[in-house]
């Protein structure tokens, strides 16, 4: 496996081409280009803010489309991953038929693309944010470790089902169909106070989901819900029902992820062999 | 500096070969004990080694393992048994353009291609110009891909791959898609690449390209070697191989027939070899199944491409047969035999003045081998004198 890692270290650059090739065929042919990359927040941000604030009034929470946004552009990075790279060595059978390279690049690549994504809409965020004079909170710095967190967590996952995907396509439907059901299982457009209340003894297995824990921090971060929302969801137990992040939730969510990320590189390079006959 | 650029050791590929192809969950459940397959060994046992600076050429009929070789030793595929070791960089042509995207610019696609060969930006720099002009695509170097002739696609892949300079090149039967003053590049910069020292491995059905441009030739038949050694007897053994396999088609309608076509040298004794200048008799011995009327008798001799070097036939000759019936021979006296060195087949076929009625044809179908005691160069031999004046 270090061999894999040194070989994929020289192959840097054809990572690094195919990254920027994804970039550039996304937006090729289109009038925009480029700017759709700044779009998609800004309308996200538009029509959250209009049906938040006009149509489902929550008077409860303070900015819930701030509250909105910071878990959902972050859940939309992990689906955008998870849905472009599962199916990219399937896809390329042209060249894992034809050419050597590190197969891992192809996923890679599809993640590396939606890294520069993820950070041109949070840019879009932020601009949104200070224009709004946002009360930023100082755990903000700590912003590149929960992305650092994310990142290996999607790796591991990606790595892992895209070469599984080879060999039983079912892998590609089926993360379609389950990452909408996750996402509706994570605390993104509800406060986990709901879950919570509703759940009851069941909240614990709910807290298992390691992405609830990811999207949380995200919550906690960017919208700052000791400012925002100290006053409301107040429970028996005294926490903050908008978020609910512990360090064993944390710890365990990061040893996950990085066991996965193990993992799922060990299993892509295990089944690597075999691709060529596969496609 | 390592013995050999390429080793490969007892290398054997099997491909499962599954009757049904089983891809999703609930076949895999639901067939999960049935699930039947047959070993196909694409190669069995083959070693070869490659030393650097080394041309080697590996021929074969379609299925008997080239390409599968190929993808061993560029690390696609992963023998069953055996193994490869290659050192120093390897460019592949297994697919011109491979991994070219329409949506790019041919520029773009240059440093994209390049990079999924394993070679860098920077080299890529040095060499950009000489790729361009090799492609021949100055003018549309920055235009999208998609938009690309099917020749400059693949004049594009070819001349990256060669440009970049890896120690082992790669190629797997693409000179083939070329026009010929194309092909004739590429053969060129192969011939420099070679003497620049470095390794090459040829995959083509072209063979007599391998006798131009290989030090050492391998024949695959079905996974295995049959034959390795020089590049020429290895393709004469090629030729033989193919032309027994390949059986000479045979038509018409046996009113009157062919029994046999002989062969003869001077000695009027049959026999298979030749020499250049010396002269042949073809005799074709015929039986009328009914009595036949005007018919004519012919022959050609082709070359293994099939190029014509000669043929007659009585009518050509001014010849009138009659009306024939019972059997008999009609003999061909070559008074010198021109060819050069080479294998070559007899046609021989009876057909009526029109050649609306076919009697019988027997195409290519005696063998004969052709020698020479001159190494001149050529198909034909044409006597010549040299004076000198100064």
């Amino acid at each position: 496996m270090i061999d894999r890692l040194k070989d994929l270290w020289v192959h840097r650059e054809l990572l690094y081409n195919l990254t920027v090739k994804e970039l550039k065929v996304k937006y090729k042919r289109s009038v925009l280009g480029f700017l759709w990359s700044f779009m998609n927040p800004l309308i996200m941000l538009a029509v959250f803010s209009l049906v938040f604030s006009i149509l489902v009034k929550n008077d409860a929470m303070n900015w819930f489309v701030v509250y909105l946004m910071s878990g959902l552009l972050p859940w939309l990075f992990f689906v955008n991953c998870l849905m472009q790279s599962v199916g990219t060595v399937v896809g390329n059978p042209g060249l894992v038929k034809k050419v050597y390279f590190p197969r891992e690049t192809l996923p890679l690549a599809a993640i590396g693309a939606n890294i520069f994504h993820f950070f041109m809409q949070m840019a879009v965020f932020f601009i949104f944010l200070l224009i709004i004079g946002w009360h930023f909170s100082i755990y903000l710095l700590f912003f590149p470790l929960v992305f650092l967190l994310e990142v290996t967590f999607t790796l591991g996952l990606c790595m892992f089902l895209s070469a599984a995907n080879v060999y039983l396509r079912d892998v590609q439907h089926f993360v379609e169909v389950a990452t909408m059901a996750w996402f509706w299982l994570t605390p993104i457009v509800y406060p986990i106070g709901m879950a919570m209340n509703a759940l009851g003894e069941w909240f614990r297995l709910y807290l298992l989901n390691p992405m609830t824990n990811i999207i949380q921090l995200w919550q906690f971060i960017i919208y700052n819900p000791h400012y925002y929302a100290a006053k409301v969801y107040k429970f028996p137990d005294k926490y903050p029902a908008v978020n609910y992040l512990s360090f064993w939730g944390i710890l365990g969510t990061s040893l996950l992820a990085v066991f996965l990320l193990v993992f799922g590189y060990y299993y892509f390079v295990r089944k690597e062999r075999g691709f060529a006959e596969q496609i | 500096m390592a013995e050999y650029a390429v080793e490969i050791d007892e290398v054997s590929k099997m491909f499962k070969l599954y009757h049904e192809n089983v891809k999703s969950l609930k076949e895999k459940v639901l067939f999960f004990r049935k699930r039947g397959y047959e070993e196909f060994w694409a190669l069995k046992d083959v070693s070869v080694s490659v030393k650097p600076g080394e041309t080697l050429g590996i021929i074969g009929a379609n299925g008997s393992g080239k390409s599968t070789l190929l993808k061993c030793v560029t690390k696609i595929l992963y023998p069953t048994s055996g193994k490869v070791v290659t050192n120093g960089s390897i460019a592949a042509l297994l697919e011109l353009g491979a991994g070219f995207q329409p949506d790019l610019t041919g520029r773009e696609n240059v440093y994209l291609n390049a990079s999924i060969l394993g070679f860098s930006k920077k080299e890529v720099d040095k060499r950009f110009d000489e790729i361009v002009a090799f492609a021949e695509l100055e003018r549309f170097i920055d235009n999208h891909v998609r938009n690309y002739s099917s020749g400059m696609y693949i004049r594009l892949g070819f001349a990256i791959a060669i440009n970049v300079d890896p120690d082992i090149l790669i190629i797997d039967e693409v000179l083939a898609v070329g026009d010929e003053a194309f092909q004739r590049k590429c053969l060129e910069r192969i011939e420099e690449i070679q003497e620049s020292g470095k390794t090459i491995i040829f995959v083509t059905h072209n063979v007599e390209i391998t006798k131009e441009i290989c030090s050492y030739v391998v024949m695959l038949d079905h996974g295995s070697v049959v034959k390795e050694g020089r590049p020429r007897e290895v393709v004469n053994y090629y030729h033989q191989v193919m032309e027994t396999a390949e059986e000479g088609s045979e038509r018409g309608d046996r009113r009157l027939e062919i029994l046999g076509v002989a062969l003869l040298n001077e000695a009027e004794e049959p026999t298979t070899v030749f020499h250049t200048g010396q002269p042949m008799k073809i005799r074709v011995a015929w039986r009328a199944n009914e009595p036949v009327t005007d018919p004519v008798f012919g022959f050609s001799i082709d070359d293994y491409r099939g190029f014509t070097a000669y043929g007659t036939n009585t009518r050509l000759k001014g010849l009138d047969l009659g009306t024939l019936t019972g059997e008999g021979f009609v003999q061909f006296d070559l008074s010198s035999l021109p060819m050069l060195e080479g294998r070559y087949l007899v046609s021989a076929a009876i057909h009526s003045r029109d050649e609306q009625t076919i009697y019988h044809w027997l195409d290519r179908h005696v063998p004969f081998d052709m020698k020479s005691d001159v190494d001149d160069a050529g198909l034909l031999y044409v006597p010549t004198e040299i004076q000198v004046f100064r």
